[in-house]
């Protein structure tokens, strides 16, 4: 079955990952552009060991899941099943940047791959593309994420200014404590922190709830909200030399923990519970983080690993109810537990993993959490407790309300392709909790590619009073009493909800993004109001630039007039000609008249060109003066005769007859003065031109202009003939699909 | 119907006109042009033959030239492939064959530097998206009814 296929490759991968990383990791290496410093550079240490598997583990269940689903999913909203290839294209895509973003050693290329996630995720959640909702979602998603990664662009860039690597480690072996490495820092952790949906940036993930179910499935508990803490763990070497970092990890993952938290105990949507868990449990990561010290970061790798095992089934639960009830609320479901046993069982240990029960793996992931902030501070600690208490109570709310109780609501049998992946991770759970000892090393491994010297992870059950299992007994008994008295919690609760709804980021994103829409029509509208406006609009703006240009550099010596000899003569008539034909342009109202003044300044400068000593340019120059005057000429024959009359006989407005010459000579002026300064001193182009004659014949090439175009300047040229090609892409597809007049 | 001045001019300038653009390509190394100019020669001397006998009798005349346009995919395909073949010996993409100091093979006259088969990809390129843009608008305007 062709639709497995993405699953198969996922599986395939998985297996390369961990084939790889039993054979102690590995490093590739490629040029590519190494006169900047950058390569091609890909190293499956820890770190990448741990998020590559995660992408791919969980990406095969996912796929699995997909492949039935979305057919499914399409047909319910009358979509063609062609439609499919894009899906898990686009999926596979996503997959591939993950495994790029999370083994990249050079910081360029972790900054490609980190915004193709972003751009793929783009796609995935607007994937729905007919709904209002899923494209306005995905655009927020690609707005919050891939504005911040600017922020992390800038980050690198300043690390490179001072230091001169784009490679990590070598940064953090140069990188010493200050205001740099601190603003860096910042920059970093905030890119982090928005990718990972934590607050003050949580409102996105949400909303791109609106996302096919294996897109929630995949991008929002394994993949792409797992990137920002990888970013923050990748980094980690060096957001720890500033305490201030720290401590900004350190308050977004507790405010996450504990508005992700209450938000989803109040969530009806089963995908919004999950959403808002995800948010919390990121922010458990950060937390742990921003705690610092190596204790702390191996158990912030530990629980990237179990929470992305659970919360992925719980997704794919989600999904699947939906599926078979034609319910995605709460409130109307209930008692299913009887109808889908298989789902309830997996959904129920992934559920459990969650809530840090014994005999999953997500005990160990609570009881290394409890450890690390339980040394750190008491205050710490009672947060831990109160922080599981709370996560105890919104994801057994979860499953009890899906799956005990009343029963509300008709189920189909579901297809086992859509049960079985949920078994198949909520076994994973149970098994990481049996045998945890794997995954235990796999985590320290990660947690050591950040923080150096970090204590094995030693997973294994305790039956004593050690402060670890009060604190689960603490926590516990905090859920149940959440879960058994709601009328604790729901007014508060509910005043949270609707206080963030009302004064949240969400707003101020909202209002921003409308504000920069009005500011964007309004210039919009003039620049577009009609030709002269939109050439008004470069000119007068760009000319006055240029003016205080002008004015800001010292005049003395700035401009000299040169001598002419008699052998100039030739040159001086052509450039008097062309200056004619130039001025003569403006005259002409008849189309063709016009068309043939322009022609002639065009080919004048050929002529100048030639007289220069520059053959190439000239011949380009009239190749290219030929080509214009055609295509002009082939669009007057495309105008019917009588609306280029009529064009020809419409006066000039009495206020553009002063205006747009007004305009034209002063945009003249400033290129005047702009040329004649560039001209009167040895420039560093000139140079550069000089070095370039130099260099031709080491090319092999006897024609300087050639040596440029295919060589020096080669990927410009890549650059501009792709353009080219794609434009014909454009022209092709305009002309075939629309009507010309 | 007999030809009229401007289709005789169009027959006799086809052939030297294509001549001139593949000298062009071919010693744009050692001489002045390049596959830019070369393209925009061989566009220009079959945009005559477009204006001449209209795109239909000048498709029909010139095997081929309906598929022109394929030749951009072709040149940029050619083009990469030229700049990313280094990357992949390890060298930085755009590294071009023969290094600086060796002598290049010779063909008479001819060098074969692999720069010279980047500009080819240029050529095609150029070649390709004026005669497939100038095609399609002959199409539209057709479709729309007007004079082509």
């Amino acid at each position: 079955m062709l639709r497995l296929l993405p699953a198969i490759i996922a599986l395939g991968a998985f297996a390369a990952i961990l084939a790889g990383w039993a054979a102690g990791g590995g490093a590739v290496e490629a040029a590519w552009a190494p006169s900047w410093g950058l390569e091609l550079s890909f190293e499956l240490d820890g770190l990448g060991a741990l998020y590559g598997l995660l992408a791919t583990g969980i990406g095969f269940p996912v796929f699995a899941y997909a492949a039935r689903y979305l057919p499914l999913h399409l047909d319910h909203q009358g979509r063609s099943h062609r439609e499919e290839w894009r899906f898990f294209g686009l999926l596979l895509l996503f997959m591939v940047s993950m495994v790029g973003l999370v083994t990249a050693r050079d910081l360029i290329l972790l900054f490609v791959f980190w915004d193709l996630t972003a751009v793929s995720s783009y796609f995935l959640i607007g994937y729905d593309r007919q709904e209002a909702e899923a494209r306005s979602s995905a655009l927020m998603a690609l707005l919050v994420t891939g504005v911040t990664a600017v922020l992390l662009l800038a980050a690198i860039l300043l690390l490179w200014a001072e230091y001169g690597t784009f490679s990590l480690p070598e940064l953090a072996a140069r990188a010493r404590p200050g205001a740099l490495v601190t603003g860096a820092g910042v920059l970093v952790a905030i890119a982090g922190l928005a990718k990972s949906a934590q607050v003050p940036f949580h409102f996105w993930l949400p909303r791109a709830m609106a996302a096919p179910t294996p897109v929630s499935a995949y991008l929002h508990s394994a993949a792409m909200v797992a990137a920002g803490v990888f970013l923050l763990a990748r980094f980690y070497p060096l957001l720890a030399l500033s305490g201030l970092v720290l401590d900004l990890l350190l308050a977004a993952g507790l405010a996450s923990i504990a508005i992700g938290g209450v938000l989803a105990l109040t969530c009806d949507r089963l995908k919004q519970v999950l959403a808002y868990s995800t948010i919390s449990q990121y922010g458990y990561v950060a937390t742990m983080y921003g705690l610092g010290g190596g204790k702390s970061v191996a158990a912030a790798a530990f629980y990237v690993l179990s929470h992305a095992l659970a919360k992925s089934a719980l997704f794919l639960t989600a999904g699947a109810v939906t599926e078979a009830t034609g319910e995605d609320r709460l409130s109307r479901l209930g008692g299913l537990a009887r109808s889908m046993p298989a789902l309830a069982v997996g959904s129920g240990l992934a559920a459990a993993g969650l809530a840090a029960l014994p005999l999953t793996i997500g005990f160990f992931k609570d009881e290394l959490f409890f450890a690390a902030s339980f040394d750190d501070s008491w205050p710490a600690a009672v947060a831990a407790v109160a922080a599981a208490g709370l996560t105890f109570a919104y994801i057994g709310r979860f499953w009890l309300r899906i799956f005990a109780g009343r029963r509300r609501s008709d189920a189909v049998r579901l297809p086992p392709l859509l049960t079985a992946p949920v078994a198949v991770l909520g076994l994973a759970v149970l098994l990481g909790g049996a045998f945890a000892p794997p995954f235990g090393d796999l985590a320290a491994a990660a947690a050591r590619a950040s923080a150096g010297a970090v204590p094995p992870i030693e997973p294994a059950y305790h039956l004593d009073a050690r402060a670890e299992n009060l604190m689960a007994l603490a926590a516990y008994a905090t859920g149940i009493l959440l879960l058994a008295a709601p009328w604790l919690w729901r007014r508060p609760a509910a005043w949270v909800a609707s206080t963030g709804a009302r004064l949240g980021p969400e707003r101020a994103y909202t209002v921003g993004l409308a504000g920069l829409n009005r500011f964007s029509d309004a210039i919009h509208e003039i620049e577009v109001r009609d030709l002269r406006s939109r050439i008004a609009a470069v000119l007068v703006p760009g000319g006055a630039l240029a003016v205080a240009g002008l004015a800001a550099t010292p005049t003395a010596g700035a401009y000299r007039a040169g001598t002419l000899s008699t052998d100039d003569l030739a040159l001086v008539l052509t450039l008097a000609v062309v200056a004619l034909a130039a001025i003569g342009t403006a005259a002409p109202r008849h189309h063709l008249t016009l068309l043939l003044s322009v022609a002639g300044v065009g080919f004048g400068l050929a002529v100048v060109y030639a007289l220069l000593g520059g053959p190439d340019v000239a011949l380009v120059a009239v190749l290219v003066e030929t080509v214009a005057a055609l295509v002009f000429l082939g669009v007057f024959a495309l105008v019917p005769r009588d609306v280029l009359r009529r064009m020809e006989a419409i006066p000039t407005p009495r206020r553009r007859r002063w205006r747009d010459p007004a305009i034209g000579i002063f945009a003249g002026a400033v290129v005047f003065f702009v040329v004649w300064g560039a001209l009167s001193r040895p420039s560093p182009a000139a140079a550069i031109a000089d070095e370039h004659v130099r260099l031709a014949p080491q090319a092999h090439a006897k024609d300087v202009v050639t040596a440029i175009l295919a060589d020096f300047r080669g990927l410009d040229t890549l650059g501009e003939i792709t353009v080219i090609a794609v434009a014909l892409v454009g022209v092709t597809t305009l002309l075939a699909r629309g009507r010309l007049r | 119907m007999r030809p009229t001045l401007s289709q005789a001019v169009a027959r006799l300038i086809l052939l030297p006109g294509l001549a001139i653009s593949i000298a062009t390509l071919v010693k744009g190394y050692g001489d002045a042009g390049d596959g830019f100019a070369a393209g925009v020669i061989a566009a220009l001397t079959l945009l005559v033959q477009y204006v001449a006998f209209g795109y239909r009798e000048a498709e029909r005349r010139i095997p081929g030239l309906r598929r022109l346009p394929v030749a951009a995919v072709a040149g940029l395909a050619r083009a990469l492939a030229v700049a990313l073949v280094p990357a992949a010996r390890g060298d930085a993409i755009l590294t071009h064959w023969p290094p600086p100091g060796d002598s290049p093979v010779r063909l008479g006259t001819l060098e074969l530097v692999s720069a010279v088969l980047f500009d080819v990809g240029v050529f095609l390129v150029v070649l390709g998206v004026v005669t497939g843009a100038v095609g399609a608008i002959a199409r539209a305007a057709e479709r729309a009814g007007g004079r082509a």
